[in-house]
């Protein structure tokens, strides 16, 4: 198969693949796909049943599994504890401007990368390769000694270009799987039909990329969304964002569990939305665009 | 024994004190005497949560007769206690940093060695001649003042009138009589649930029982500290609370005591050890937890606790100190600032908000105070660790907590982790 | 196209149906093609070059810098340089004992971890082909849930669900007639590291079983119907048809994985409230600690160094292998 360049996919349409399949087999396979998916759900579920529950009914020994007396005190706590809107607000802003700044500037060199042969070729996608394997803990101090002095701590376009960088690699990566994945035909074509090259990256590379640039945007929103520890190292409280937010009611004196999960609730909403949005993308984002030759 | 050494320290604090004094003439110390124009100035103020939920109106007191002497305006912010160091860290290291910051007694070391925190004038602060040790000595460097002392917390034992009743047992007097109350209180309720003593890993109690029993956790020989915990006095402190632990807590050898009160108000203990105001989280929780003004809700456990100080174990002697940064712009109006905020009147507000005031001469007017006999008691019978910058790294090592789960887990006896924890003592103390 | 059929095969096929390529691979000599074609990728990348060399080639060097300087809070609050103390910081780390058992202790968490995490998720990947639609959906839905949970939030989860007092899962323990009411999930290591691992398997089981599934979709049908009809059971169906077609994605989830379990440091973090003992301390934890909690932020950078390179060393191939998919489009 591996010649087949054009073949679509058989993404296979009716479900289950009838190899190996047998009554017996099939009972017991849906058995352990419904106690997998409860099992993986459960811990979901305990959120939600802790988060609808009374301050005084989340505390006690013998937890209940559903809330006697549900409410949304909860979540007003949430709302009116402090900087909760604020960094609500500001880890939006931040994550917006990240993924789209990453997504501009990834795209033109992912461009470079998967259309041109140039000299520092090979040191780029070396560089982009390796930069991923650092992690991030270990370049908390220097990044911040610099950001220090450019005067961008305690400011959101600081964390925000900061993780522009973060999704940056993996951005330039992806898409040049995409990229690579348009079939050069098609540029030539334009470039014959007078089209000059820029032209051809907004009117063919660019729309056609367009499933990848949304599969790609996953994995810079997940890593930009629950950021904590550069925002709560560079800013204080009213500049931070969800994620800092929680942590910092987490660990304060008796941890208030009710609001906590209320908390935990609308920072995964945000979440939950995007992958409704977005959910075809979402297994092709991952594997395709990463591995894709 | 402890008071002589509580007064030997004051002696010596106040020696090196006046010693400061005396050659005070070339450093820049701000001064909060005489007049300073701060009209259309601001300074900020970092202080801990406990300041906003316990007692804010100290703190706009404060800022009203700051406002109404200087001209200049207040911005307090408040910080959480969780990461509040590295906050503390990354600001510090700026430009704009606060003018005064609160810390924990046992964290000022670290940040006044450092030279994060500006001189001051002690003589110029109110009853700094009586201000506790335990707070103070964190202040001192060479003989010069760096902080001003904020308010303390003793741990008191909060117990259960009504089971104590049922049981017919009587508010210990010492340890020995505690044992008796705790086994009678034991045999009333056989709840599965129940331990008549619920004690989390809290190092501050553990190593109480070490300073009752006359052991140190560390003493300066030359420049050098050397750990004492694996001397045979302090074990024997530790072994008794560790037998307590055994006999009477059903409490989680890997949880602090963060959450006792909570665990406290399910109503399956009799006794805990904690800070005066744990029996208010205990009794009652707020509707809102994130709101302080929010509606409070009784728990099991309501109308039903009283203090008492912990017999024959002295208390480690918890706070706050105040202190004005180094890069503050805003130093003479900063220090005006704190001298307001701990001066007798702003301590007088504290007491009435069940804090201890920073100073022993004022301790008896806490004592006073109808629900604060036992905390004062306790703050004048306390103890603090050794006055070492480097004392936060243990901490943060989280050496102590270590020891105590080891011993409980039963994973080493008591004279292995308390070797252990010297070993561990002895090289973060002395690493240069 | 996708991901199964490229990374070990392009050196095969590529070169033959490479007509296009062919200015590209003689492209050596820049000036081939137009006047404009020189010029035209350095334009598009410069702005990804100049961010990445500013943000994060920048401090990297400084951390090697810092690494070799004894940096403290004196420093970093006064804004002094640090003194020069070569290689002390290194010698300092690789001498102490305690490092080399976070360095253990790391590998094994993650040989542990990824090992169980990916065969989980390959045995996800191929239930989710036998089952019934309904079931599917359900599986699919319940992963895309967990996967919506940021890390901190799953992980703050597991700390509420296995706490000592409240936590559900020893209520559930001890209704079913277990002796678990009160009992400490952390006050035991092997505990403690069981409950850790079982949340990164847990919150890594969605990325891997659905890119896996993904790649299954790819495995033609027509060959495991013939292998069927050869006699062949569904295990060796498995192994010598699904498996070897899986392989190169397997490896490049692997790899991921190992990268992402190797930085422990959220699960741990929360899970100890931030006070992590030294049995529950990894590379990660280790390398904030000294820099941020003890403020020796030089000895801090040198573990990171070496943490880096560690890294580097268990992941060299799966760089070769992306370099390669990279050099030949």
């Amino acid at each position: 198969m591996a010649g087949k360049k054009g073949r679509k996919p058989s993404a296979d349409e009716q479900g289950t693949v009838t190899v190996g399949r047998s009554g017996l087999g099939t009972v017991v396979a849906n058995t352990f796909g419904v106690i997998f998916a409860v099992v993986m759900i459960f811990p979901v579920y305990w959120v939600l049943n802790t988060a609808f529950k009374p301050a005084p009914e989340v505390l006690q020994f013998e937890p209940s599994f559903f809330p006697e007396a549900p409410t949304f005190d909860n979540f007003i706590s949430a709302f009116n504890a402090p900087y909760f809107v604020d960094d609500l607000i500001n880890g939006m802003l931040v994550t917006v401007f990240a993924v789209f700044g990453a997504l501009v500037v990834g795209f033109l060199a992912a461009l470079a990368i998967a259309r041109f042969s140039f000299y520092g070729r090979k040191a780029l996608i070396l560089i982009i390769l390796a930069v991923q394997l650092v992690p991030l803990v270990a370049l908390l101090i220097p990044l911040f000694l610099m950001m220090q002095k450019v005067q961008l701590t305690n400011s959101l376009i600081g964390v925000g270009i900061v993780y522009l960088v973060l999704i940056l690699p993996y951005t330039v990566w992806t898409l040049r799987g995409f990229i690579a994945g348009i079939p050069r035909e098609l540029d030539e074509a334009a470039l014959v039909d007078g089209c000059n090259r820029w032209q051809t990256f907004w009117r063919i590379i660019l729309p056609l990329t367009g499933p990848g640039l949304v599969a790609t945007s996953i994995y810079g929103f997940i890593q930009a969304w629950n950021e904590f520890i550069i925002i709560n190292t560079f800013n204080s409280p009213e500049k931070q964002n969800l994620m800092a937010w929680l942590l910092q009611n987490q660990t304060n004196r008796g941890t208030a569990w009710g609001p906590l999960m209320a908390g935990a609730i609308i920072t995964s909403l945000p979440v939950v939305v995007f992958f409704l949005l977005i959910q075809r993308n979402i297994a092709t984002g991952m594997t395709a665009g990463a591995v894709k030759g | 024994m402890k008071r002589r050494i509580a007064i030997a320290a004051a002696l010596a604090a106040t020696l090196l004190g006046a010693a400061a004094c005396g050659d005070s003439g070339g450093t820049t110390a701000p001064s909060t005497e005489g007049k300073v124009d701060g009209a259309g100035k601001t300074i900020k103020v970092w202080l801990m949560v406990d300041a906003e939920s316990g007692w804010k109106k100290v703190v706009d007191d404060a800022n009203a007769r700051f406002k109404a002497e200087t001209g200049a305006d207040v911005k307090v912010e408040y910080q959480q206690w969780a990461n509040h160091l590295t906050k503390l860290d990354a600001t510090l290291a700026g430009a704009e940093v606060p003018d005064v910051v609160e810390l924990g007694n046992t964290e000022f070391a670290k940040y006044v060695d450092a030279g994060a925190f500006a001189e001051l004038k002690k003589d110029e602060f109110e009853n700094s001649s009586t201000w506790l040790t335990g707070l103070s000595g964190a202040c001192e460097l060479d003989g010069k003042t760096f902080c001003v002392p904020y308010y303390a917390g003793a741990r008191v034992l909060i117990y259960r009138t009504d089971l104590f009743e049922k049981s017919k047992v009587e508010v210990p007097k010492t340890l020995a009589e505690l044992k008796t109350a705790a086994d009678k209180l034991e045999s009333d309720n056989k709840d599965s649930k129940f331990g008549a003593f619920y004690i989390p890993t809290n190092w501050f109690m553990a190593f109480s029982f070490g300073q009752r029993s006359g052991g140190k956790i560390a003493v300066k020989e030359g420049d050098k500290w050397v750990g004492q915990m694996s001397q045979p006095a302090f074990q024997q402190g530790l072994q008794d609370w560790v037998d307590l632990h055994k006999a009477y807590s059903k409490a989680d050898p890997a949880k602090d005591e963060n959450d006792q009160a909570a665990i406290f108000a399910q109503g399956q203990a009799a006794m805990f050890y904690g800070n005066g105001w744990e029996k208010g989280s205990a009794e009652e929780i707020r509707k809102d937890p994130n709101d302080p003004e929010s509606e409070l809700v009784p728990t099991k456990v309501k109308g039903k606790l009283a203090l008492a100080p912990m017999p024959e174990v002295p208390s480690f002697l918890g706070g706050s100190n105040l202190g004005v940064t180094q890069k503050s712009a805003n130093q003479a109006l900063a220090a005006k600032w704190v001298k307001a905020f701990t001066d007798t009147k702003s301590m007088e507000g504290l007491i009435a908000a069940n804090a201890l005031p920073n100073s022993t001469a004022l301790l008896d007017k806490a004592a006073a105070v109808e629900g604060m006999e036992a905390t004062a008691q306790a703050a004048k019978n306390s103890w603090f660790p050794p006055n070492s910058a480097k004392w936060a790294d243990v901490e943060k090592q989280t050496v102590p907590q270590t020891m105590l789960r080891d011993i409980l887990t039963g994973k080493k006896t008591v004279q292995e982790a308390t070797a252990w924890g010297d070993e561990q003592i002895n090289t973060i103390l002395n690493a240069s | 196209m996708y991901a199964v059929d490229s990374p070990a095969t392009p050196r095969q096929h590529r070169p033959s149906g490479g007509h296009q390529r062919l200015p590209q691979r003689g492209a050596v000599k820049p000036k081939r093609r137009k006047n404009d074609s020189a010029r035209t990728p350095l334009l598009l990348a410069a702005p990804a070059l100049l961010i990445l060399a500013a943000l994060l080639g920048y401090p990297m060097f400084r951390m090697m810098q810092l690494s070799f300087q004894d940096m403290r809070l004196r420093q970093l609050l006064t804004g002094v340089t640090p003194p020069w103390v070569g290689l002390d910081n290194y010698t300092n780390v690789l001498t102490d004992p305690f490092f080399w058992d976070v360095v253990r202790r790391t590998a094994t968490f993650t040989v542990v971890s990824v090992v169980l995490s990916v065969v989980f998720g390959l045995a996800v990947a191929l239930l989710m082909r036998r089952v019934a639609r309904p079931v599917r959906l359900a599986m699919v839905v319940a992963m895309m849930f967990v996967w919506a949970v940021p890390q901190l939030v799953q992980a703050q989860i597991f700390k509420w669900m296995v706490d000592t007092d409240f936590g559900v899962f020893n209520y559930l323990l001890a209704q079913i007639g277990l002796d678990y009411q009160g009992h400490s999930w952390f006050a035991d290591p092997t505990q403690g590291w069981i409950v850790i691992t079982t949340l990164v398997i847990w919150a890594g089981i969605p990325f891997l079983a659905i890119t896996l599934n993904a790649g299954l979709t790819q495995v033609p049908k027509e060959l495991l119907e013939a292998a069927v009809v050869d006699g062949a059971s569904p295990w060796q169906a498995l192994r010598r048809i699904t498996l070897p077609i899986l392989k190169p994605l397997i490896t490049i989830v692997t790899t991921l994985s190992v990268i992402w379990n190797f930085g422990l440091f959220t699960q741990v973090w929360v899970l100890r409230d931030s006070k992590v003992e030294p049995e529950y301390q990894t590379l990660g934890t280790y390398s904030f600690i000294q820099a941020f909690g003890q403020s020796k932020y030089s000895l801090g950078s040198a573990i990171a160094v070496i943490t880096v390179l560690l890294m580097l060393g268990v992941t060299v191939f799966y760089i070769r292998q992306m370099f390669k998919i990279g050099e030949v489009d």
